[in-house]
């Protein structure tokens, strides 16, 4: 008895330290999007890779076209099943609201419709939606069945009404005419407006993307020391001027690289040790050195990931050097063994770098020395691979662009290595230090984010030259609306008591009731929320298409589901974030894009969706464990 | 001088069931009254009665020397009673100061702009929490991330913040261990002296002798007294509460066997 009771004691204690501090790391863990953050980038590279719009304004503005009516009904659902709810009449709705909308202004006549002006259309639209929410809302309220049946009721009339109503209106399974309405071309402007733009040339756009990003890069590395390493009791006047040394030689290799055309190894060799030498001396200015690093200890918990990802690594390069790059033709059915040996490469190189993620998560707890191996092989390792994949592409998109990648990644990560092996990681709150980190981070990351518009955004005359054409990137408003709309929600959810509300309705609706949210109204406003956003899609597939089918939208309300749960979203309620749902909606246009640009069979789309959606839910439950546990 | 809360004859019959009667009893200012009872005694019941779930039947309650009846859970609230019951009122994946301003957030700006005061909202409930004597080192972490005792303690700063008088604990304790179930019962004196009147629902008179200043026993929906804490030692509350007479009757039993 008297052992139990020393041993609660103990557990308590152990809780209480670690709720004491939460790293930087831990914290961006925790937050639902963070996966989906990941995942988009890596699914745009792998795309990037094998096709050429991604890396286009022109490719760009499509995918965004495609996420956004996609988006604005992820948004909305994500925001509702973190709710607790689910609306299975949401994919049904928006097509129903093309309709209805048109069936509003459409000519009276025989086959027509109302005649009634855009100005009272929009909002008598608009009313009927929400309307069309409410009773979803009242209907779960009311018989307290799961959302679930009942909103499939609800997808089940509204998908017969279309049907059924397009015939007995117009006779036919499809409405248009949108453009028939009174006072069309004003309302053109606000929903179906396009932007073209010719690509710009612009001939220093490399330089200036390689400068910014690399300063921004820098930025984001001080950043990351600043919130990241305990400061110093009073600075160490020795460190500013090797940190000042190590920053001249980044720029005196980045002239350099420059004069000599990136392809002599000088350039790349100064970048690297200034580099390095540059991240010591800004740590020995500011930072607590490490008292006690431990020794190397190769624990299986370490040593059984890092091998699990070498074989990834050495099996991307093998399918790599098997198949052969320029063969276009068919080697599993519908999958060209140029396009096979893209993914097999990309998901192998993927695969490993998680598992050494996983291997360095796991070295921390054991000791400094041994998170410094895992991390030293890791960038000795990617070094290598950009040096393979430099000798062996054929693209040379992959040989500059994606080695420079790769070569700046692997100089990121030795770098970490030495500097985490000499500095020690803070473990309690430093709110000035919070505060400035956060600051650089900011300006770091903006000014890498001007980087890649500017690369974006304006061709090279080379560039246009080979490819003997210049792009049309044609950008509609809608993604506008989709901005628009991410930002109020996001807003909302954050910043306003209703926001709250949500959360705690879904979190836990009985305790939410008892302590005075009116839970049942909060979740009617959530039905009524999907329904206007359904509007909204709807008015923008009636402008985009100008007629209805009597089919649309029909089966995609599990898209919408599915972009929110890869973007973090619980399917349980009462986690997730309006971001996360977006990200989501980028990462279905992105791979359903992608899969056209690359050429490869659409209809294997829903396989690759499916994986997705698999993969992402793992991610999300692990992440979230680990985000948990760290604290 | 009138006592807070005066309970007199208190009964709730479930049909031909007595769920409870003859239930007399004052919570003061400032003063811890228990209620001490095994499982089925007819705590719950007692709990419901004040929280508003459930209506008496015969007998009075005095609030301030005024008659009142608690019609729902929200008007026991607005008079002045909140509840914190064992399964909480806490939403497990919402941060600890979302938490404690759950239905009642601080706003600010104009109408379509009106959003949650955030930095007050959550300096206010650091400070609330401090108060209590519960450091929360970061308000933004979730509530779920918290152990069993400081969950309850927000629960209960949450109540002392919004203006209870009276603070009723549905067994607070139980489900926690020794160490936390400490830190609970700091948490109960200090909303005593910060002048409520506490309610603190137990089945474990070593949890309530030391905070208690009044005592109640129930047993099988029948009040079996009502003491000051200077007319009642600690022995006579552990045996009235093991059941006294009956734990005789078992141990003879037993050992018979």
């Amino acid at each position: 008895m008297a052992a139990e009771a020393t041993d609660e004691h103990d557990k308590d204690d152990k809780d209480d330290e670690r709720l004491a501090y939460r790293g930087v790391v831990q914290r961006m863990l925790v937050r639902p999007e963070i996966v989906g953050i990941m995942a988009a980038v890596l699914i745009y590279l792998l795309f990037w890779g094998v096709t050429r719009p991604f890396g286009n304004a022109a490719g760009v503005a499509t995918v965004l076209d495609v996420s956004a009516t996609l988006g604005i009904m992820a948004v909305a659902v994500g925001v509702l099943m973190i709710g607790g709810e689910f609306d299975l009449s949401s994919g049904a709705m928006t097509g129903a609201m093309g309709i209805i909308i048109i069936l509003l202004v459409k000519e009276t006549g025989e086959m027509g419709g109302a005649g009634l002006s855009y100005w009272i259309a929009i909002p008598l639209s608009l009313a009927i939606a929400l309307g069309i929410g409410w009773l979803n809302g009242a209907m779960v309220e009311k018989t307290a069945l799961p959302s679930f049946i009942v909103t499939l009721g609800t997808f089940f009339v509204l998908k017969g009404l279309k049907l059924a109503g397009s015939k007995l209106m117009v006779d036919q399974i499809q409405v248009g005419r949108a453009d028939e309405g009174p006072h069309y071309n004003f309302w053109q402007n606000v929903f179906g407006s396009t932007w073209e733009r010719r690509d710009h040339v612009w001939d220093a756009r490399d330089g200036v993307y390689t400068v910014l990003l690399l300063i921004g890069g820098l930025l984001l590395t001080v950043a990351l020391f600043e919130l990241v390493f305990r400061r110093r009791a009073e600075l160490n006047a020795a460190g500013l001027p090797v940190f000042v040394v190590g920053l001249a030689g980044i720029a005196i290799g980045v002239v350099l690289m420059h004069a000599l055309d990136g392809t002599d190894w000088l350039p790349m060799f100064v970048i690297a040790t200034s580099g390095v030498a540059g991240a010591v001396g800004l740590g020995m200015w500011r930072y607590q050195p490490i008292a006690a690093r431990g020794a190397i200890t190769f624990a299986p918990d370490v040593v059984r990931p890092v091998g699990i990802g070498l074989a990834a690594l050495a099996a991307a390069i093998v399918a790599a050097l098997v198949l052969d790059p320029a063969d276009d033709s068919d080697i599993v059915p519908f999958v060209t063994e140029q396009g096979l040996r893209a993914i097999l490469f990309m998901l192998l190189a993927a695969a490993a770098a998680t598992f050494v993620a996983i291997a360095n998560y796991r070295a921390r707890e054991i000791s400094v020395m041994t998170k410094s191996a895992v991390l030293g092989l890791a960038a000795v390792v990617t070094f290598a691979v950009a040096l393979f994949i430099q000798s062996e592409s054929q693209s040379t998109k992959f040989r500059t662009e994606l080695f420079a990648i790769l070569a700046i990644g692997s100089l990121l990560v030795a770098a970490w290595t030495v500097v985490s092996t000499m500095f020690e990681t803070r473990r309690a709150e430093d709110p000035a230090a919070d505060r400035l980190g956060r600051r650089i981070a900011m300006v770091g990351g903006g000014l890498v984010l001007l980087g890649v518009l500017v690369r974006l955004l304006f061709v090279v005359q080379a560039e246009i030259d080979a490819d003997n054409r210049s792009v049309l990137a044609v950008f509609s408003i809608r993604i506008v609306w989709f901005v628009a709309f991410v930002a109020v929600m996001s807003y909302v959810l954050r910043s306003t008591p209703f926001g709250s509300w949500v959360y705690a309705v879904g979190g836990n609706k009985e305790a939410a009731r008892q302590i005075g949210v009116p839970a049942a109204r909060t979740k009617t406003q959530l039905f009524m929320l999907v329904a206007g956003a359904a509007w909204l899609v709807g008015i923008l597939l009636a402008f985009r298409l100008n007629s209805i089918q009597a089919s649309t939208g029909n089966g995609l309300e599990f898209e919408y589901i599915i972009a929110a749960v890869v973007g973090g979203t619980l399917l349980t309620g009462g986690y997730g974030s309006v971001l996360g749902a977006a990200i989501g909606a980028l990462i279905m246009a992105m791979s359903r894009q992608g899969i056209s640009f690359a050429g490869w069979n659409s209809d294997w789309r829903q396989v690759f969706l499916g994986t997705i959606l698999l993969l992402a839910v793992v991610a999300n439950g692990y992440v979230r464990r680990i985000a948990e546990s760290a604290r | 001088m009138t006592s807070l809360l005066a309970l007199d004859g208190l009964a709730k019959y479930y049909g031909n069931i007595i769920a409870l009667e003859g239930v007399t009893t004052t919570v003061e200012a400032g003063e811890v009254t228990c209620v001490l009872g095994d499982n089925g005694a007819g705590k719950s019941t007692f709990i419901k009665i004040l929280a508003g779930v459930h209506q008496h039947d015969a007998g009075e309650v005095r609030l301030e020397g005024e008659v009142v009846r608690f019609n729902s859970p929200r008007d026991a609230l607005a008079k002045g009673i909140a509840t914190v019951y064992q399964d909480l009122a806490m939403v497990p994946l919402m941060s600890v100061w979302r938490n404690f301003w759950l239905g009642a957030e601080p706003t600010k700006g104009r109408f379509p702009f009106t959003r949650i005061d955030q930095q007050m909202a959550k300096s206010v409930a650091k400070e609330e929490l401090f108060k209590m004597g519960i450091d929360i080192r970061d308000v933004e972490q979730p509530v779920g991330t918290l152990s069993g005792g400081e969950r309850q303690s927000v629960a209960i700063a949450r109540a002392v913040h919004f203006g209870a008088k009276i603070l009723i604990l549905d067994e607070p304790t139980s489900a926690l261990g020794v160490k936390q179930s400490g830190v609970v019962l700091k948490y109960i004196v200090a909303a005593r002296d910060r002048g409520l009147g506490v309610i603190f629902i137990t089945h474990n008179p070593h949890h309530a002798y030391p905070v208690g200043d009044r005592f109640m026993i129930l047993n099988r929906g029948q009040s079996l007294g009502n003491f000051a804490k200077a007319d009642l030692p600690r022995d006579e509350l552990v045996k009235m509460m093991a059941g006294g007479a009956e734990l005789d009757q078992l141990t003879h039993e037993l050992e018979g066997a």
